[in-house]
């Protein structure tokens, strides 16, 4: 048993730290706020060339042939970074899902850093990116299909976040690809479903750590009554409290990623514990990261809104908090299921 | 990350499982699910007994060094073998203050005579232990501690007063911080030294608790011989937050297992009187069983990384977790249990496991450091934060 990431996974991840601190900066993504697409191709094209687009592609389709549990210290990344790119949702939950339906050309494309994928969660949702990306995979009663965006009409819907691009899609299934449907198809919803969720969790944790860093520094630098005001223990308790959530929600998060990965049959219940640890905490992150900026949060100046709304955007996408609640409640009171100390810390191999 | 037991920790977990199917009956089997949380009191002798039973078999101390005469498990059979102990109900482990905090620091500051002297007793569960730590003017400020330490004739000789001291009156042994240094202030001039309860100088008197029972005590030292110093004066602070390191350790893993069957007992009862048909009730009890999870998985975080550096944020905050966590549980176990909750049911203020298990949990965010204090190590420790002005 070993619930550590190994030294390669720890030293990729800095690494796209590194670049993401320097590539995605708050000034950039404020540009980016006032262009149409707010995405950036030389971005993308850097990311590619990084080797992310395709981490999760095999290696006969020129990726890398990872899995998700390499991916979500990323995941986390691009949320620490509030990367606009689709990247969680293009590596994340498309690729799986095309490599299931064999599409070999659209995943060398992903690769590549020729195409991005933007995905819908459920039947009728908005999707994010679709505008960025070549292709989209939808969904209608009990499919899921392959869409290029061009054969689809996009429609802009102003987002709260600055940062995000969200579009109505109008489509023809009739004219389309179908990557499953049926009960197939019902399974793909399932695990589409679950990898976005897994996808926005990730991102949740990484959005907390900054929020958490900007109000350190913040209460740090920050003086009142003749001493910093993180001096002052109801500011301290504070972001204790959210240090604690975040701190609290990684392991989730990771064991989330490591049941996916693995097909384990209790993914589904771990991913909504995942997402439901990483959304309060990041929501909390955002409540307290603002109290204790006083109204110097409240500008829209400062760079912790870059965050706080991303937090709260994710936190309403792939599922709210009353569907994953009762996905564990339901899993928790479960006749089939002994709770007992014998449903043991990791399983038999 | 491999989140998966060999095939040979499940040989253990079935050696450990049937010891235990064999062992734990006949005289012992009214000790099932006692002795835990608020019931500290109950059987206190008999599980005594059951603690030299489990030496026998060669089941107590099981992370120990083999070396030092413990079994040497990886962290992976240890943690069988919690899971498999809190499966079958063993009770409470009256010797968890030696095998969990006395015994590892003792091996890991005494000379080879302390160990030769000390460490026998804890395996064969025939010496008991406390920790004297608190003082009346010494709580979450223990560096104010006033015990003095005096060196007579070659022999320290303590007089002061320990309060809160758990299970004294059960104990043969107390380590006690004591200034060896009356000049000293705060954290100098301290000495960690190893005294025998058994003796003139030293008198118990119990302190009764909100539970109506008592398990902890207040200790007074009068001209009391200490039979030990562990390394030497003015290392006491130091020892004594090393021993709080331990506390953080494997020896959680027993605890967490345990409160999973609380968990189970909570969600039985809500299953049988209806109340799991209640949207809030549910929503409490899946908040619950994630909790436990995260303590599970934090605790494989810190567990599974043997750098011992990495993971340190994990257990910085993990007190604060559980110690909410449970008394958040004993809350639950009450509004599970509805009006009936309030009701004494068999003689005088003779309180249910369930009762019991939540006036405890009142003071799980106070013992071994309050929430509050916890908070403040969490941001001046963890996250860097402004320190706030203490006398140095
Ligand atoms: C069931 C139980 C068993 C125990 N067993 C033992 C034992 O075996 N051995 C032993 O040595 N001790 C034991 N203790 C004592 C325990 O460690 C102390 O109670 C604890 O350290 C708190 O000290 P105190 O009770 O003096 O509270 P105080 O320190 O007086 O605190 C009172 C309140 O003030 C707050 N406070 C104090 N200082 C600060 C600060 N700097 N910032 C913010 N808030 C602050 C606290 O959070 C708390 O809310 C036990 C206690 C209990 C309840």
């Amino acid at each position: 048993m070993n619930f550590t990431f190994s030294e390669d996974q720890i030293l990729f991840r800095d690494s796209v730290r590194e670049f993401l601190n320097n590539e995605v900066t708050a000034e950039s993504l404020r540009a980016r706020w006032d262009t149409p697409s707010g995405r950036c191709k030389e971005l993308w094209a850097a990311l590619a060339e990084l080797g992310l687009t395709g981490m999760l592609v095999s290696e006969a389709n020129g990726g890398l042939g990872m899995n998700e549990i390499d991916f979500v210290l990323l995941a986390e990344e691009c949320g620490r970074a509030a990367l606009p790119e689709p990247l969680v949702d293009t590596v994340l939950v498309a690729t799986p899902v095309l490599q299931q339906a064999g599409k070999d050309d659209v995943l060398a494309a992903i690769a590549t850093g020729q195409s991005a994928v933007a995905v819908q969660a459920t039947e009728g949702a908005l999707v994010a990116d679709a505008e960025f990306s070549e292709y989209l995979i939808l969904q209608e009663n009990s499919a899921v299909y392959l869409v290029s965006s061009a054969d689809a009409t996009l429609e802009l819907q102003e987002s709260i976040d600055p940062g995000r691009r969200l579009y109505s899609v109008s489509w023809d299934a009739s004219q389309a690809n179908v990557l499953a449907d049926g009960d197939r198809g019902v399974a793909l919803q399932a695990k589409m479903f679950n990898l976005g969720a897994l996808g926005a969790a990730a991102q949740l944790l990484g959005l907390s750590q900054r929020m958490i860093e900007l109000s350190v520094n913040y209460t740090s630098e920050r003086n009142q009554f003749g001493k910093p005001i993180g001096s002052f223990q109801a500011v301290k308790h504070h972001l204790a409290n959210v240090a604690v959530k975040t701190e609290f929600a990684k392991a989730p998060v990771y064991r989330a990623a490591y049941s996916v990965a693995h097909n384990l049959s209790d993914a589904a219940q771990h991913v909504s514990h995942a997402k439901l640890a990483a959304t309060e905490a990041a929501t909390q992150a955002a409540k307290s990261g603002i109290q204790v900026h006083g109204a110097m949060g409240y500008t829209w100046e400062v760079d912790l809104q870059i965050f706080m709304k991303r937090a709260w955007a994710l936190a309403g996408a792939w599922g709210s908090r009353g569907e994953h609640k009762a996905r564990v409640a339901s899993a928790v009171f479960g006749p089939e299921r002994s709770l007992g100390a014998g449903q043991t810390f990791a399983s038999a191999s | 990350m491999k989140l998966s037991f060999s095939a040979e920790d499940e040989t253990f977990r079935e050696e450990i499982a049937s010891w235990l199917a064999v062992n734990l009956g006949g005289e012992f089997e009214q000790l099932r699910y006692r002795g835990g949380p608020g019931d500290e009191h109950m059987f206190a002798h008999e599980r005594k007994v059951w603690e030299q039973a489990m030496a026998k078999g060669g089941w107590t101390c099981v992370g120990w060094p083999a070396e030092h005469g413990g079994r040497g498990l990886s962290i992976e059979q240890q943690v069988i073998f919690h899971e498999e102990y809190a499966r079958a109900g063993g009770p409470g482990r009256v010797g968890h203050i030696g095998e969990g905090l006395a015994g590892p620091t003792i091996i890991a500051y005494g000379t080879d005579e302390q160990k030769k002297k000390y460490l026998p007793g804890i395996l064969n569960g025939t010496e008991l232990w406390c920790q004297g730590y608190s003082e009346p003017g010494a709580g979450s400020d223990l560096a104010n501690v006033k015990t003095k330490a005096v060196l007579v004739e070659g022999r320290w000789r303590l007089s002061g007063q320990k309060v809160w001291t758990s299970l004294a009156h059960e104990s043969d042994w107390c380590f006690v911080i004591a200034r060896t240094d009356p000049e000293s202030v705060r954290h100098k001039g301290l000495g960690f030294f190893l005294v025998r309860m058994d003796q003139p100088g030293v008198e118990v008197r119990p302190i009764e608790q909100l539970t109506g029972t008592s398990e902890f005590n207040e200790v007074f030292f009068e001209d009391a011989i200490a039979e030990d110093i562990l390394g030497e004066p003015g290392e006491g602070w130091k020892i004594g937050m090393a021993l709080l390191g331990f506390e953080r350790g494997v020896s959680t893993l027993g605890q967490q297992m345990s409160f999973q069957n609380e968990l189970n007992e909570i969600i039985s009862i809500a299953k049988q009187n209806g109340a799991a048909q209640d949207a809030t009730i549910r929503q409490r009890i899946a908040e619950a069983h994630m909790g436990l999870r995260l303590m599970r998985y934090n605790a494989m975080r810190m567990l599974s990384d043997n750098s011992g550096g990495a993971e340190d944020s994990a257990a910085l905050v993990y007190k604060l977790h559980w110690a909410s966590w449970h008394r958040n549980l004993g809350k639950l176990a009450m509004d599970v249990l509805g009006p009936d909750s309030e009701l004494v049911e068999s003689g005088p203020y003779n309180l249910s496991r369930l009762q019991s298990m939540y006036l405890f949990t009142r003071s799980d965010t106070i013992y071994g450091g309050t929430n509050q204090v916890q908070r403040n190590i969490i941001a001046e420790r963890g996250l860097g934060m402004p320190k706030e002005q203490r006398p140095q």
